[in-house]
């Protein structure tokens, strides 16, 4: 067939320009910037506020941290800087190439924008570049927001040039791109010739990097207890590390260049070193630019012969039988409480089905597991331990927070949407709000005190304090769930459909800011009495009998219950008769 | 205007769509019906180029959705059975961009913007996040862009899935004066009432073929049993919907009548 004229309207129609379109994708963003800003200043402005405050912050706190450790290292062991930039950074760089194949998988092929950009006259490549600006941003922010204040840090301590701290963002950019890009290559060449492969390799290849990663980790800082810390032990690890130091890597070229940047000649003269620097960055811009080129190209190749390839994967059929732990959990007990194990059971099921929720519960705490398998490396004074225990527990109960927000708090909410199959059953509204409760209480009871075990564990603390932990666990379990649950049912949005949408909203953070509260004062009013009881022994007051230590740390632990029932009861009770009223 | 050309697509081991051969001219409005899992969404998604064919070709105002998909795509309008729109921008913006797109130019644009939004009554809320739309609001917004550009050939997916009765009308008729300008349309339907009512020819896929391919009069003498030369079924004519139920059995047997 040949082609035909267009219609009368169609003859007006040209397919436009790259340039073009890159303008108009670029208007598309600002549209979309705009009216997100306005509506965050609008309806959000605790969160937002909230999230400017905790990343200065984080930042301040970073910054601060790093600048001793530089000065630390700078003192001891000046030539181990290039060292620990060329670990730290092809570690990122690993991380990156993954983390934004992963991004750009989803926004090359699985969202609904995907496929309508599909069907319009528009390249390829500009989709690619559209989409990977996307991905850049979201995998790049967190490395600046953890490298702008290690690297600021740096050359305030190395007494650096002012160019020096003008080069940083160029050097970050250039060599994010460079990950960046190669993930979003190697996920185009995976989508359109592996399309059947393409999650499972995503998904053992993200886990072998991982595990590479705390691998390395784990061979360079593993060694006998009593070395830990001393020059034969850093002298090792430094050894251990020296295999990230590879020319040919982008991380080599960063580290370089940034060291140059910061270096002074012994005359005090700059001029070389900054050549020296510009050398680097210029490597760095090159082959990012190039591996774009490379990319635009892979682009116009494999885009939608991929895209094509997804939709032509039929999804996998299987059939979910009813497990031994739902049917036990299901007809055990009496047959007035089966509707509320009815609804337990039913959110087991779907949390178990929803692999986003369960293996990011695995992978944070497993790296909190991993974290407290390790501290026995050093070794701690009594009190000293003691105190390092109770900062776990409050990570344990800040890790949970960030769980009970993100999942928990939104069910209530999305539980509203689905009235109509609730609403015609035999159950009455309380019991789907305790229903909630106990899913969240007993399924972070578990993890968050075996995990607080083990870190007393490997700490070396002694069984009464263990014990006052683990009572601490289960009141930072039942208050965080309590809060959520509460508040959730009490705030709930029952037009959105995205659960990490409601977890943002008003509730959300809420939620989140007086969760975090409830855990530093639990810690707080219990800690601070152990701590002055240790400080008593260790002054040589009495340390047999019932002392007024032991008082303190009994009342103490009194005021973490007396939170703990109040964090339960008060937000459940708001929150029950809020949804008892409640008009979907 | 539009053509498909000995098309087969296969997931795997399953035969989605068999072979189809498949001329429609300008101006002609195609039914394509059949039941779930016929391969009606396959044909769809290789017409829009979202999928392409195992062997075959298909070919839009005589390009190739394969070889040469963006000159293919700037005679399509494309209306899928799920509305997707930003919802961080107005209507009236997602009709912008979309005009961008087809490199519009701005003085046409901005007319055939405002044409579309009095076409389909969406002048209350154009100027509001689309975030804030009912199913209703969002198709009409769909349906507006793509007829934007004016495009040769219309493919809709389920179209009416969410309007109201009035908008229902709205689209009918406008269908109607589009295809008597020259506009093509490929409509897959489950709604035997409406492709009777609309459509030029009707196409029924069972199991990845074309069962049936003919006029709706030619549907609708089978029916009847005018003109097949069987003096049973001119005795007892069949309605639409039992002939529709017979040519889509899988076994041939029929289903109860």
């Amino acid at each position: 067939m040949t082609p035909q004229p267009p219609a009368a309207g169609a003859a007006l129609l040209r397919p436009i320009t790259a340039g073009e379109e890159s303008g108009v994708f670029l208007r598309l963003r600002w549209l979309i910037a705009r009216s997100t800003l306005r509506e965050m200043l609008r309806t959000s402005r605790l969160r937002v506020s909230l999230v400017i405050l905790l990343s200065a912050l984080f930042w301040g706190s970073l910054f601060g941290l790093f600048h001793e450790a530089f000065t630390f290292v700078d003192s001891l062991h000046a030539e181990v800087i290039s060292l620990l930039f060329n670990a730290f950074f092809s570690s990122l760089m690993v991380m990156l190439v993954f983390s934004t194949g992963i991004l750009l998988y989803s926004g090359l092929y699985t969202t609904p924008e995907a496929r309508l950009l599909l069907t319009l006259p528009v390249r390829s490549e500009t989709i690619f570049a559209h989409k990977f600006q996307e991905a850049f941003w979201f995998s790049s922010w967190g490395f600046i927001l953890l490298g702008s204040p290690m690297l600021t840090a740096y050359g305030i301590v190395r007494h650096a040039p002012w160019p020096y701290f003008v080069f940083l963002l160029p050097f970050m950019v250039a060599f994010v791109a460079i990950p960046a890009t190669l993930g979003g290559i190697v996920c185009m060449a995976m989508v359109a010739w592996m399309p059947r492969l393409r999650l499972h390799a995503l998904a053992i290849a993200f886990g072998a990097a991982l595990l590479a990663i705390i691998g390395l980790a784990w061979m360079a800082l593993a060694t006998p207890r009593a070395d830990a810390m001393s020059a034969a032990w850093f002298e090792q690890v430094f050894s251990r590390l020296s295999i990230t130091e590879q020319r040919m890597l982008p991380s080599w070229w960063l580290s370089s260049g940034l060291i140059e940047a910061a270096a002074r000649a012994k005359d005090g003269s700059v001029a070389r070193h900054q050549a020296e620097a510009l050398r680097y960055l210029a490597v760095l811009v090159s082959n990012a630019l190039m591996l774009q080129l490379v990319g635009r190209q892979a682009a116009a190749r494999l885009h939608r012969l991929g895209a094509s390839q997804l939709v032509s994967e039929i999804p996998t059929r299987r059939k979910r039988r009813m497990s031994w732990f739902d049917e036990f959990l299901s007809r055990a007990g009496t047959a007035r409480g089966r509707p509320l194990r009815l609804l337990i059971v039913k959110d087991l099921r779907i949390f178990r089905r929803d692999i986003s929720q369960w293996s990011q519960f695995a992978i944070f705490f497993g790296l909190l597991g991993l974290y407290f398998w390790n501290v026995r490396v050093f070794n701690y004074q009594h009190s000293y331990a003691a105190m390092i225990g109770f900062l776990n527990l409050a990570v344990v109960g800040l890790i949970l927070s960030t769980f009970t927000t993100r999942f928990v708090f939104p069910m209530i909410s999305l539980e509203g949407r689905r009235f109509w199959i609730l609403g015609l059953l035999p159950v009455n509204r309380d019991q789907i709000v305790w229903s909630k409760f106990l899913f969240s209480f007993v399924g972070g009871i578990v993890p968050c005190c075996l995990l607080v075990l083990l870190s007393d564990t490997m700490l070396g603390i002694e069984p009464w304090l263990i014990a006052l932990h683990e009572v601490c666990c289960v009141v930072l379990c039942a208050g965080l769930s309590g809060i959520a649950v509460g508040i959730g049912a009490r705030m709930p949005d029952l037009r959105e459909i995205s659960p990490s949408k409601i977890a943002s909203g008003f509730g959300g953070t809420l939620s989140l800011v007086i969760s975090s509260l409830f855990i530093i004062a639990v810690v707080l009013v219990t800690a601070v009495p152990v701590h002055l009881r240790f400080a008593a022994e260790e002054r040589g007051f009495a340390s047999t009998g019932w002392t007024a230590a032991d008082r303190g740390v009994a009342l103490g632990l009194t005021a973490a219950v007396v939170l703990g029932l109040l964090a339960t009861f008060l937000p459940l009770f708001l929150g029950l008769r809020a949804f008892r009223r409640l008009e979907p | 205007m539009i053509s498909f050309e000995g098309v087969t697509r296969s997931y795997g081991e399953k035969l989605a769509v068999a072979g189809i051969d498949l001329t429609i001219p300008r101006g002609e409005l195609f039914a394509l019906l059949g039941p779930n899992g016929a391969g009606k969404t396959t044909t769809i998604k290789m017409l829009v180029g979202l999928l392409r064919p195992s062997r075959g070709t298909v070919t839009v105002a005589g390009h190739d959705l394969v070889r040469n998909p963006r000159m293919a795509h700037l005679h399509l309008g494309y209306v899928p059975d799920e509305p997707c729109l930003y919802e961080k921008l107005t209507g009236r913006e997602f009709l912008w961009f979309i005009a961008d797109m087809f490199g519009m130019p701005k003085a046409a644009a901005e007319r055939r913007i405002e044409a579309e939004i009095a076409n389909f009554e969406l002048g209350e809320f154009a100027d509001d996040l689309s975030e804030s739309y009912s199913l209703g609001m969002r198709q009409r917004l769909v349906f507006a862009s793509s007829l934007l550009h004016d495009p040769d050939v219309l493919v809709l997916d389920e179209p009416m899935v969410g309007l109201d009765p009035r908008s229902v009308r709205i689209v009918k008729d406008l269908l109607r004066e589009r295809t008597r300008g020259g506009m093509t349309v490929f409509m897959s339907t489950h709604t035997l009432a409406m492709a009777e009512e609309l459509a030029d020819r009707v196409g029924i896929m069972v199991r990845g073929r074309l069962r049936f391919l003919g006029t709706v009069a030619d549907l609708r003498a089978r029916a009847t049993g005018l003109g097949t030369g069987d003096p049973a079924a001119e005795i007892e004519p069949q309605s639409l919907e039992q002939l529709y139920l017979d040519i889509t059995s899988a076994d041939g047997a029929g289903p109860p009548r």
